[in-house]
């Protein structure tokens, strides 16, 4: 992909819906000035209704599962969803616990899936960057 | 001024969380009376993963060694730390001493990251993020140097029951020495951003303080507990692994301040202080590592056979970059899986001090204090505000919190 | 306060309690290369002598550290183990000491210590809704990790009829099941 995808800035929210902090961790590593996605105009709000890109991590605690959907449906279309880490995929180690209510993609559909316990910061940016390509597709699609 | 007599305050709005990233839910129920906070009440729960009952039903002690890394990505080197000790308590396999070093070395590699990342995360919640950028930026050293010694940057595996799973070698100390060097030439320049900035001390001297007598009373553990004026360290009472051959002193802020209050500037205190200790620790480990083997017993099957076979309890106690961790392990013989295991995290403890440390603050007060005992595992998610004379409940959003805290900043510094 | 030797502290819980001692184990360990020997007791008591027990504890040092409440299923039994820690910020001077209460399952009552030490809240409160141990006496009985619609009587660390049932307990869907 070219850098001419990098033509508005996307500005993401990030829910934790109970993970252990780790992939956490590395998504706000992306924003510090080694890895520094902010030179592409990627910025973390703090709302919801803000945001374009919703960046979940976590396997689904029950308890969690109406803020989840309550989050979703505060997103402005269009929107994407991102699930960072193992966890959020299918379950991860935590895969046969009586306390979650399972993967992300039960819940609210996932657009772009980063594999790994935690992924690299490498890795979540190139993700960040697939659903931006996906996004800029969709609109043109639609328009 | 009396309940009744309260100006109104509507706050609107709803859910946010404490740190920019780290959401780890919790819930804290404020009784305000007016700008005064005078309850609160914790409720925790939302990060319950049921991780005790997956290593008793399912797992072997080796694959819980890999559960226990994932209990927390923060402090992910203190949880099997403290696992494996349990477990060779409780069967009597006992480590050689050159991986009990190893062992040591990456557990004050861990600290010095923990502190870091507190430290920027403490200076975003008053309102500096340039702070913020300087210490996470200042971190990556660290996590460059963990991954050339460990081949990852959070979930290392490197602890085996009996011993480490990867050498440390001769060659690798150059490097290791050079990344040490850097964060010594930094230490004084990080002690004038944190110790000696005006708003800084505005902000948090007086501010959040926990007495002695309560901390002792509720158990606190860790740099917050050190704060307030217990010498509460496990490296210094009840040493584990290279430790015990080393003199370790518990770090009270009278070190450099000279008294002792038990406010967040004193936590500020305690926490920069622990990493120039721990740069000091890898040193001296370096120094002393004894030759040998690195595992008790190399050969996973015959490993996996004594586990089984092995009957008794042990506990392990660790000294984590929060406080004090222990984990208590039950094996019984001809059982693949664990009896019983109990995990105690130490922020687990620290929360039962945090009515005390809020009460009596200000709202904008609340997202500092409650981020200097370093909350992990457990952060606020929802803020629910009751108005004592009104008896309204509103739900506050972490940004208005966050945006009061701010502004309390921006009025001081004018 | 003086420091006692693990034997001296075991004799001294076996004159004050009486009836209510059963016994007491010293595990010893040595560690690291300097070889320094770290001790471990272990006293076994019983349910009635429990509060006492505490107590006398208290007396040999004020404030102990109690770490964790653990519990574990035997089948009849529940077997309780207070974990203290004594004689703290000295170096290399602290003792670990667990205090293992056994319960029979027909009567699951243990008497509360937040009056003596207030930091015992939360352990207290878990093992309450975790094992469904009835702490008599306590301050809060609210349930502390599980969630207020998890089904009451059912408590997930037991292994028996009351422990998770088993349409709660299964491989979370979207995973193939083993």
């Amino acid at each position: 992909m070219s850098l001419k995808a990098f033509k508005r800035a996307l500005w993401v929210y990030h829910l934790n819906t109970g993970s252990c902090n780790g992939c956490d961790i590395e998504i706000l590593a992306v924003l510090t000035p080694r890895y520094d996605v902010e030179r592409f105009g990627i910025m973390l709000v703090g709302s919801p209704r803000h945001a374009d890109v919703l960046l979940v991590t976590g396997p689904v605690v029950n308890q969690m599962v109406p803020r989840v959907k309550r989050i979703y449906e505060q997103t402005p279309d269009p929107k994407l969803v991102i699930v960072v880490g193992s966890c959020g995929i299918e379950g991860g180690v935590f895969y046969e616990s009586y306390s979650l209510a399972g993967p992300v993609d039960q819940i609210i559909p996932v657009d772009v899936y980063v594999p790994g316990c935690p992924p690299r910061p490498e890795a979540i940016i190139e993700a960040v960057v697939k659903a931006w390509v996906k996004l800029e597709k969709a609109e043109q699609g639609v328009s | 001024m009396m309940p009744g007599e309260t100006k109104k305050a509507t706050y609107t709005i709803p859910i946010g969380p404490i740190h920019p990233a780290l959401k780890e839910p919790v819930r804290l129920a404020l009784s305000v009376d007016g700008e005064e906070i005078v309850d609160v009440d914790v409720f925790v729960g939302q990060v319950h993963r049921g991780i005790e009952w997956l290593g008793m039903n399912r797992n072997n002690p080796i694959q819980t060694i890999y559960l226990a890394e994932r209990v927390c990505g923060i402090c992910n080197i203190c949880h099997p730390f403290a696992f494996v000790m349990a477990v060779e308590h409780a069967t009597g396999i006992t480590p050689p001493a050159r991986a009990e070093y190893i062992r040591t070395i990456i557990a004050e590699m861990e600290r010095i990251h923990s502190h870091l990342l507190w430290a920027g995360v403490a200076a975003h919640e008053i309102g500096f993020d340039t702070i913020f950028y300087l210490a996470w930026r200042v971190r990556e050293e660290i996590m460059d140097l963990m991954e050339y010694v460990t081949g990852n940057r959070i979930t290392k595996a490197m602890f085996q029951i009996g011993g480490v799973r990867r050498d440390i070698t001769e060659e690798q100390f150059p490097r290791i020495r050079k990344s040490l060097d850097y964060y010594k030439s930094l230490f004084d320049q990080l002690k004038r951003v944190f110790l000696d900035d005006r708003t800084i001390r505005m902000r948090t001297k007086n501010v959040g303080i926990l007495k002695k007598e309560d901390a002792l009373k509720l158990l606190t553990v860790g740099p917050t507990a050190r704060a307030s004026g217990v010498t509460k360290d496990v490296r210094q009472d009840q040493p584990y692994a290279a430790y015990a051959d080393l003199d370790i002193k518990a770090i009270t802020p009278d070190m450099v301040s000279g008294t002792v209050i038990g406010d967040v500037y004193d936590r500020i205190i305690v926490r920069l202080l622990e990493v120039k200790q721990s740069i000091e620790i890898i040193e001296q480990c370096l120094e002393k590592m004894p030759p040998g083997p690195i595992l008790a017993q190399p050969k996973m099957a015959v490993l996996l056979k004594t586990l089984t076979e092995a009957e008794g309890d042990g506990i392990g106690r660790a000294e984590a970059p929060r406080g004090e961790v222990i984990h208590y392990v039950r094996l019984e013989a001809g059982r693949e899986t664990l009896t019983n295991w109990r995990i105690r995290a130490p922020t687990y403890v620290n929360l039962m001090c945090v009515p005390l440390i809020l009460n009596g603050g200000q709202i904008a007060d609340v997202p500092i204090a409650f981020a200097s005992i370093d909350p992990c595992l457990s952060c606020t998610n929802r803020t629910v505000i009751t108005d004592q004379a009104l008896g309204e409940r509103s739900v506050m959003d972490y940004e208005e919190m966050h945006r009061l805290s701010i502004q309390k900043t921006r009025e001081l510094q004018r | 306060m003086e420091i006692l030797s693990p034997e001296e502290i075991a004799d001294s819980f076996k004159t004050t309690l009486r009836d209510g001692f059963i016994d007491a184990k010293i595990h010893r360990c040595e560690v690291a290369v300097r070889k320094n020997i770290f001790s471990t007791i272990w006293i076994y008591v019983k349910g009635e002598a429990f509060r006492e027990a505490v107590e006398h504890l208290c007396k040999l040092q004020e404030h102990p550290h109690l770490a964790m409440i653990s519990s574990c299923d035997l089948g009849e039994h529940i077997e309780l183990i207070y974990h203290f820690t004594i004689y703290y910020g000295r170096h290399l001077e602290e003792l670990s000491l667990g205090l293992r209460v056994n319960l029979p399952k027909s009567d699951l009552k243990i008497p509360t210590i937040t009056d003596i030490i207030p930091g015992a809240l939360f352990t207290e409160r878990e093992t309450q809704e975790m094992m469904g141990v009835e702490v008599v006496g306590i301050p809060d009985k609210r349930r502390l990790f599980l969630p207020e619609d998890f089904p009451e009587g059912v408590y997930p660390w037991r292994t028996d009829e009351k422990g998770p049932p088993d349409d709660v307990l299964r491989v979370l869907p979207g995973r193939e099941p083993k």
